[in-house]
Order: structure tokens, then C-alpha cells, then sequence
């Protein structure tokens, strides 16, 4: 079963990184490549991406003719993905366990370990909706 | 360049979902995988997923011996992830055109549901840590 590992925060939270020492940060990314590195070898991995940051977010809407209508402006308290893993788990506590271990990423003592959002990615709707 | 467009929705937009006519779903997922077919076609298309829903979500935290702690519960004014795309195209104004066409997906009346849809530049690699 495919699952998501969701890593959101929101716009305070990103700028926040800008405030972490080089060495903080260095450690930070050498873990997130070292569990890139156990996902891929033990044969998970299905796909990892980083966004960019949420200060070139649009959201977009088609407008009446379907021509795109972009705007910028988004609610302070908005969570923004910072970045995703797909992996493919025999079960959800396995899911849960390496959503743990990246929850456990280096940072900053002072806010503790960070949430990671956990969902199974079905086959497609169901057959009888096609 | 990679982008992400990103279709998200408040728990209380799902659970009506399944009050949708079989006919109206059929349609919302037609034009899906219409669009979806054009993309691949024209080589823009690089992944595609679509999530289950919010009730299955679980946000998961590291106890101090490094265990999984999870939690179902979340705030009402959370925003889900429904699904993404993500595709490969030259430039912005492509990405917002292709967001643009989505956002335009039926709903259960057949007009269109011009949902809003999240787009960002997906990152090619991890940030240079400067080592």
C-alpha cells in the first residue's frame, strides 16, 4: 500500500529555518539525505520532492472562460507543504514508523519534533464511478 | 521547470462528495482523466496522486525514544490535501493554464467547480547545505 508522509508548516514556520545556524542546518539536511538514502536502499521509496518556498505560492482559479486567475495573497495561519514522501509500506504502522523517524529530524530544541501527516494514496476511485 | 499544482479542501467538502450523483462523480472523474491523458501526451506530466481522505489521516510525531505517537485529530480550519500533479513545462503562465483547466473540473451540478489550486515550483534538488 502507498502512503504519504506530509511535512507542512506554515509561512512563520519556513522563514524560521532562515534563522538556524550553518551547522544546524547541515545537520538537519545530512539526516533528511541519510533517510532518503535508508528509503531508496531498503526499496520504499517510491517518490520525494521539495517545495519551494511558500512566498511564490499562487493559487489559482479558472475564470469564467477557463483563463487563469493567480493570486498571491494567502490566510497567515495557512500550512504550506514543504515536502512529501511516497513510500510503499506493508502495513500503516510501518508508514508511521518512518514518518517518526523524520519527525525526529535535528532542529531546534525548543519546539520539539514536527508533525508529519500520514495518508494511504488508493488504487483510483472506485471502478464503478468510471 | 517542475511544478506542483496542489488541489486542497477542508474536511467538510469531502464527506458531501459521496452525496454525489453517480452521474456527476463519473463526470468529475472523466474530465480528470481526460486531462490527465492530455498530459501525459504531451510529456508535461511527471507524477500524479490522488489521496484518500481526511478521516484516514493521521499526523505522526517522534516520542523521546524516537516511537511513532499519532494522533487523528485535527483542526476544523485545516486544509487537506486532496491530490497533486506534478508537471514539467517551460514557463509559469503554462503551469497557472494547466491549474486553470483543473480548477474547471465539474461538480455535482455538472458547472464547473473553479476550486482554487495551489501552485509552487517543485525544488530539482535539496538545497545546497554549503558542504
Amino acid at each position: 500500500m502507498k502512503y504519504i508522509l506530509m511535512m507542512s508548516g506554515t509561512k512563520a514556520d519556513v522563514e524560521w529555518y532562515a534563522t538556524w545556524s550553518k551547522e544546524d542546518l547541515q545537520a538537519h539536511f545530512a539526516f533528511m539525505h541519510a533517510f532518503n538514502k535508508e528509503l531508496r536502499d531498503s526499496g520504499v521509496l517510491v517518490a520525494t520532492e521539495g517545495l519551494a518556498f511558500p512566498d511564490e505560492a499562487k493559487v489559482v482559479r479558472a475564470g469564467k472562460n477557463g483563463e487563469p486567475i493567480t493570486d498571491g495573497v494567502f490566510p497567515e495561519s495557512k500550512e504550506f507543504l514543504a515536502g512529501f514522501w511516497i513510500i510503499n509500506v506493508d502495513s500503516p504502522e510501518q508508514a508511521y514508523k518512518l514518518a517518526a523517524k523524520v519527525s525526529s529530524a535535528p532542529g531546534r530544541k525548543e519546539r520539539g519534533n514536527q508533525p508529519i501527516e500520514v495518508r494511504p494514496i488508493p488504487g483510483g476511485p472506485p471502478p464503478e464511478m468510471l | 521547470m517542475k511544478y506542483i499544482l496542489l488541489m486542497n479542501t477542508m474536511k467538510a467538502n469531502c464527506e458531501p462528495l459521496a452525496g454525489w450523483s453517480q452521474k456527476a462523480f463519473q463526470a468529475h472523474c472523466g474530465f480528470m482523466i481526460a486531462i490527465d491523458k492530455e498530459l501525459r501526451e504531451s510529456g508535461e506530466i511527471v507524477a500524479a496522486e490522488g489521496l484518500s481522505f481526511p478521516d484516514q489521516a493521521r499526523l505522526v510525531r517522534a516520542d523521546k525514544d524516537g516511537l511513532p505517537i499519532t494522533d487523528g485529530i485535527f483542526p476544523e480550519g485545516k486544509e487537506f490535501l486532496a491530490g497533486f500533479w506534478i508537471i514539467d513545462v517551460e514557463t509559469k503562465e503554462r503551469a497557472y493554464a494547466i491549474a486553470a483547466r483543473v480548477s474547471a473540473a465539474p461538480g455535482p451540478d455538472g458547472k464547473p467547480l473553479n476550486m482554487p489550486i495551489e501552485v509552487r515550483q517543485v525544488m530539482s534538488g535539496r538545497p545546497s547545505s554549503g558542504s
